[in-house]
Formats: structure tokens, sequence, C-alpha cells
């Protein structure tokens, strides 16, 4: 697509149920109920078919909107995975210590 | 008639200009305009075959590029 570079079709694509595509939908089909409602029209029973094509409009529009959401975020993890390998230095890991060597010896006074 | 009479009805039979308040009605809503419906449910159908088509053509790329196919 023309907001989406080349690299982002190697990236597995959304699920066809994802959360934007829900959400746009919704508003889109409550944006038709709300035009219905101000026009002294029943909300729900009048003009099902303008609320189809809203919602309909809504989940392809929010497809799409996740593609590029998970392009984004893709791009983000890659490029700091790349700086962690470029600067080990700065990514020492810590040695761990179990709490039975930091703690102090418990001496019961009863 | 008089002047203001036959102005009256020329209103009745001229077509541009302004529309008498007594000829506009309200849209009747009790018989459905089809071809727009048929328009709008058409129209969500493609838009629907169209993110199926595109959801599958996304899959496959992602698989070629992956070389999992």
């Amino acid at each position: 697509m023309w907001f989406l570079p080349e690299e982002a079709k190697a990236l597995p694509p959304p699920s066809l149920f994802n959360r934007n595509s829900a959400w746009l939908a919704f508003s889109a089909g409550l944006a038709s109920m709300l035009h219905n409602a101000i026009n002294h029209k029943p909300p729900l029973k009048s003009g099902v078919h303008r609320l189809v094509l809203a919602t309909t409009i809504g989940w392809y529009v929010g497809y799409h909107v996740t593609k590029r959401e998970h392009y984004h975020f893709a791009k983000v993890d890659r490029d700091m995975t790349e700086y962690i390998k470029l600067h080990p230095d700065n990514f020492v890991a810590k040695d761990k210590k179990t709490f039975a060597e930091i703690v102090e010896p418990f001496n019961p006074i009863r | 008639m008089t002047f203001t009479q036959l102005l009256s009805r020329a209103a009745l039979v001229s077509k541009v200009g302004s529309r008498s308040f007594f000829q506009g009605s309200k849209a009747d809503m009790t018989n459905p305009n089809w071809i727009r419906v048929g328009l709008a449910f058409g129209s969500a159908a493609f838009i629907w075959g169209l993110l199926f088509k595109q959801n599958s053509a996304d899959l496959h790329e992602y698989r070629v590029r992956n070389g999992l196919e």
C-alpha cells in the first residue's frame, strides 16, 4: 500500500478480527445511528444499509491502521535490538545473587 | 383577472425560481429508494471481498518472503 514500505510485507498480517477494526467499525456504525437520530428517524431500524456500509468501511480502514501499527512497533523493536547488539558494553548482564548470599545469618533471640 | 391573480397562477406553471411552500413535501420513508439500498449493500459486500482478498494476499506474501512456502 502507499502508506507502508516494502519491508512491511515481510511481517505477518494482522488477524481480520483486531482491535482497531472493531473500534473503528463500532464508531462508524454509531455515527450512522447518530445521523438517524438527529434526523428524527428510529436509530437502528431505519437505514440498515447505511449502518452496514459504515461498519464495513470502519472495519476495512481499521485493518490497514493495524498493519501500520504493527510495522511501526516492529521497526522500533528491530532498531532497539540492533542498538543493543552494537553497544554490548552498555548492556552487561548483572551477576545474580541468591537471597541466601545476601541475607545476614539469622540468630534468633528468644 | 387582476394583475396579482395572474402572477400567482404563473408561479404554479413556472418551474424555475423558487417553489411554493405548499408544493414541498417530506421525504417518503415508506417507499425506500431501492437503487440506493442495493448500491449500499453491494458496495459493502465489495469492500468485504476486498478485505478478505487483501488479507489472504498479505498472508501469502509473508509466507513467500520468509521462506515458508
